[in-house]
């Protein structure tokens, strides 16, 4: 019995000591980054890994004057949060109509859009430039949303369908009774009822969108129109490598990402473990 | 009720189906600048088999990460997911130490980890040199041998914890009883994890599988970033390949591009097919 | 109900707040420039003074500059010009004549004032009996070297060629190897061509300027015996060590700090542009104060048919869109510079050469030695006008930054492959 107990003390110690390791290895970089970011470049050719002797908190304010920073966030904020506001409303009006309303072709739709989600955007990216230029939205930020509400619509629409599919049947049948409308069924059952997923959409869309870099590497170039990932990619001189600066820099593109996830965590963790993503 | 579903429709129209259409348009022309556009039929298909060897290092490359970074993610994602259901002590720090590097953009991964293998000062040489191994040291995005495996392994960072979330969530979803019903049968470790958990969660795995390969297949942000597709072709993926040959190289030319992204699209769409089938197949098989 | 509505103002409110956002401010008149050089401050602050000149001259101008790295530059450029866009006038290397191909520039021919450019500056412009660009910046490939490094290691070079023989420089190579100094220091993390410059000075040497010119055109095979000499010379130096480890990672502006700070490095082959960068102040990646800079031709062949060649060309350059919807302004932003005037203060600042007609005495201050080293080292040069990059097209200039820039002098690729593999992209003849 001791036995037992002692290896199972064992390879408990040896489990939490593998956990560790795994986890300087993904956190490590980040602790490494917010350490450089405090710290001038001078000090860290001296010694990378050092910890900060003085903080520097005035690179930060530097990193963000110094650069367009501003403009950047800006753009970022518009394009990702009406780009996510019109996935959410779309997507799940599309959703609800496959899920609730047996129309011919309705599975045709479904499959059509889901299987755009498997198509790499390598494939369109090339005629999507030549669309956007034809449409007088190339170097827009509304062609962006648009192009982002487009890329983003399949995966929108396949989790929110699968989600609504489940809802209750009866829900809808005493709706009906009760003379509501499509579009007060829609707002007044779906939405409420199905908001596990939609917050998973949500978030998911958000995340995704505000690292995108492909799309807005080919569509955007007016210095004016950039969004973050394209700004944080301006951060690379090729004067000098200002490491200090752009570990600053990185750390300013990180941190709103991480508030917004500290924030609905537990939201998104919950709406994948309903099943939003299986 | 069909309003519904237009607005959808209408985005999908604009901005996919035209544009896959229009690839197809594209790739038996030649597209220049300024209107300037010639029709040439099928000869950027023949050039592309007949003569291009660095679409088949993309292609070879791609195919190469496709087919083994979802096994990596998904590994080690399960793996971790299964640390957290045994409940380990500071299991939520753990969970978000591993789930953050999913939420960092592309840009930010890439060039962190272009430091990270620095030959000079990088993590990766200084943590050789430190246990006495100076003869392993690399420049590990430099050299061919180690460059696409350098990105992979980098990828994998990013990843792993969002396996990790999916297949936590598949677990905590098992019923209870039949992970009771292995213990009491004094089950080992290793056992409860190959003959019920993975069994179990299966679909998931599944899913999650082809998810990590379209992924794969799509990769562009960190090669262009941190290798540009060098040296020598080593970590060219198809989509470096398209981008640069459509807004980089000095033929500013759409049309040769628009052929490797038609090509591109029917062997993307024959994978998925395929996988779809031969995991339908297996499904019939054991049930 | 309600929701809805709230939910479709919100929606509205976002979409005005887009479309007012893609609609730039307008000026009466506005003159947009992109240009490389972003972090050159000398050059930014050159460039600036013209345009306030102009807006100085016109009260309803105002000339809006965006200023980049030259990589996301070029991608810019291409999808805005594509698209009908960009602005009036940008900066371009005279290699980029696809632009030129594609009917993306306008001609400036009766638009800018000539008789204050060089000839020879203009000639690089030149394509089907037309000028295409203003050549701003004019270079040539500099082999800059550490005295005190040389010093150490026993060799030095003087008048009047100030260049080593074949034989020396090899043992000049091994013998900083061995005692763990960086012989050539030089960096392709983020450029197609600095790679090369070793291999195409020597073969440029060997061959003299027809034959070299017939290589770069095609009309020369690589499998030439004397090809393969250089090739196999080359080898041998990257065999014994020549570059630094990182060489196939380490960026342009890494590697002049690797040169002339930390770790530090014998020779740096480098346009004579290096000035632009390591003239700045230390804190933004210039050299040390007391740096002992010095200059040398690269190593004579033996045999060679032309040692005292070496390759000179325009490198920035500024060039207007042909959808312009401001050409004379264009134009006389561009006359501004093509000034004695102008030209004087480039040297001065910059301590470049340039395309523009200057009087190199008007130099004074601190870099005035440096000055009249670059002109001593060149006393005797014989020039052949354009780089490798300004040939090669398509699949050769791919495999050009590949092979010539990355695989060869990383020793991934021996010579024979090299060469094979150069041949097959860019042998016509």
């Amino acid at each position: 019995m001791r036995d037992t107990l002692s290896t199972r003390f064992l390879g408990r110690t040896v489990l939490l000591a593998i956990l560790a390791l795994y986890t300087c290895y993904s956190a490590g970089p980040f602790l490494w980054i917010a350490s450089m970011s405090l710290r001038t470049t001078s000090e860290i050719s001296a010694n990378a890994y050092a910890l900060p002797e003085t903080l520097h908190w005035e690179k930060y304010i530097e990193a963000w004057t110094g650069s367009n920073y501003g403009t950047y966030f800006w753009n970022s904020t518009i394009v990702v949060v009406s780009a996510v506001l019109a996935l959410t409303i779309i997507g799940a009006m599309a959703a609800h109509c496959l899920a609730r309303y047996r129309f011919p072709g309705n599975r045709v739709v479904l499959f059509v859009i889901f299987s755009t989600l498997i198509f790499p955007p390598q494939i369109t990216i090339i005629s999507l430039f030549q669309s956007l230029v034809e449409y007088r939205l190339y170097d827009t930020l509304l062609g962006l949303t648009l192009v982002y509400i487009a890329i983003q619509l399949p995966l929108t629409v396949y989790i929110l369908e699968g989600f609504f599919a489940r809802i209750p049947q009866d829900l809808y049948d005493a709706a009906k009774v009760d003379g509501y409308s499509h579009w007060e069924i829609f707002w007044k059952i779906t939405m409420p009822v199905g908001m596990p997923a939609i917050a998973t959409t949500v978030i998911l869309n958000f995340i995704n969108l505000w690292n995108e870099f492909l799309y807005a590497v080919v569509l955007i170039t007016d210095e004016s129109n950039r969004t973050l990932p394209l700004g944080v990619q301006k951060f690379m001189g090729d004067q000098l490598e200002d490491i200090g600066m752009i570990s600053t820099g990185l750390m300013i593109a990180i941190v709103p990402v991480i508030v917004v996830y500290a924030f609905f965590s537990e939201k998104l963790i919950q709406g994948m473990t309903a099943g939003a993503v299986k | 009720m069909i309003v519904f579903v237009t607005p959808a429709l209408l985005m999908y129209a604009a901005f996919t189906a035209y544009p896959v259409i229009r690839t197809f348009w594209n790739s038996v022309h030649i597209i220049r600048p300024g209107g300037r556009t010639e029709f040439v039929g099928l000869d950027h298909y023949v050039e592309l088999f007949a003569n291009d060897d660095i679409f088949f290092r993309a292609v070879t490359n791609t195919l190469t990460w496709a087919g083994v970074a979802p096994l990596i993610d998904v590994g080690v994602g399960l793996l971790l997911a299964l640390c957290l259901y045994a409940r380990v002590p500071f299991a939520r720090i753990f969970r978000v130490a591993w789930f953050t590097p999913v939420l960092i953009s592309y840009v930010v991964v890439a060039i962190l980890w272009m430091w990270i293998y620095n030959y000079d000062w990088g993590v990766a040489n200084m943590l050789l040199r430190s246990v006495g191994l100076e003869d392993w040291q690399q420049t590990w995005i430099g050299h061919p041998d180690t460059a696409l495996w350098s990105l992979i392994f980098a990828h994998a960072w990013k990843w792993a914890g969002f396996n990790m979330v999916v297949c936590l969530a598949a677990i905590h979803a098992l019923p209870r009883e039949v992970l009771e019903a292995a213990e009491l049968d004094n089950c080992g470790w290793f056992h409860k994890l190959v003959f019920i958990i993975v069994p179990m969660i299966r679909p998931t795995l599944v899913n999650l599988l082809i998810l990590a390969f379209i992924g794969k297949m799509r990769v562009f942000d960190l090669v262009w970033i941190m290798t540009g597709g060098g040296p020598m072709w080593s970590t060219e993926t198809v989509s470096t390949y398209v981008y640069k040959r459509a807004f980089e190289w000095n033929t500013f030319d759409l049309g040769y591009p628009s052929t490797v992204a038609a090509i591109w699209f029917i062997v993307v769409l024959c994978c998925v097919l395929g996988l779809t089938w031969l995991f339908r197949q297996r499904d019939r098989l054991e049930y | 109900m309600r929701q809805a509505r709230s939910w479709m103002a919100a929606a509205a409110l976002a979409g005005a707040t887009l479309t007012g956002a893609a609609v730039p401010a307008q000026a009466e008149r506005e003159l947009t420039l992109w240009s490389h050089w972003a972090d050159h401050e000398t050059k930014v602050a050159f460039v600036e003074k013209a345009a306030r000149e102009l807006e100085s001259r016109h009260a309803d101008v105002t000339v809006k500059i965006t200023w980049y790295q030259k990589n996301p530059l070029y991608a810019a450029l291409q999808s805005a010009l594509r698209a009908g866009q960009g602005p009036d006038i940008f900066y371009l290397d005279p290699d980029r004549t696809e632009y030129i191909d594609n009917g993306l520039l306008l001609a400036l021919d009766d638009l800018v004032n000539w008789d204050n450019v060089y000839g020879w500056a203009r000639s690089a412009w030149q394509h089907d009996g037309k000028t295409w660009g203003f050549p701003l910046e004019a270079s040539t490939v500099e082999w800059y070297y550490n005295r005190d490094l040389l010093a150490q290691l026993g060799y030095e070079v003087g008048p009047p060629h100030y260049q080593l023989s074949q034989t020396d420089f090899q043992a000049l190579v091994e013998k900083a190897t061995s005692e763990g100094v960086t012989p050539i220091v030089q960096g392709v993390g983020d450029r197609p061509y600095p790679g090369a410059y070793v291999t195409h000075e020597l073969l440029l040497k060997k061959l003299g300027t027809d034959d070299y010119g017939k290589l770069l055109n095609g009309g020369l095979s690589f499998k030439d015996p004397r090809v393969m000499e250089v090739f196999g010379y080359v080898e041998g130096l990257v065999k014994a060590g020549a570059y630094p480890k990182s060489f196939s990672t380490l960026k342009l502006g890494e590697s002049h700090y690797y040169f002339h700070t930390r770790p530090g490095g014998v020779v740096f082959p480098i346009g004579s542009w290096y000035t632009s960068r390591a003239f700045n102040p230390p804190d933004k990646g210039g050299q040390p104060e007391d740096f002992p800079l010095g200059m040398m031709n690269g190593p004579a062949m033996d045999g060679g048919a032309c040692n005292a060649c070496k390759t000179n060309n325009v490198a920035g350059s500024f060039v207007v869109n042909a959808g312009t919807a401001n050409p004379d302004l264009a134009g006389e932003f561009l006359n501004i510079l093509a000034t004695p005037e102008y030209g004087n203060l480039w040297l001065s600042t910059v301590l470049v050469q340039t395309g523009i007609k200057a009087d190199t005495s008007t130099i004074t201050g601190p870099y005035r030695d440096y000055f009249k080293t670059l002109e001593a080292v060149n006393e005797s040069a014989e020039y052949f006008f354009g780089t490798p990059l300004q040939f090669f097209k398509g699949k050769c200039r791919e495999t050009f930054e590949q092979v010539m820039n990355t695989g060869f002098p990383a020793g991934l690729v021996d010579s024979e492959t090299a060469t094979d593999m150069m041949n097959d992209g860019c042998f016509t003849g």
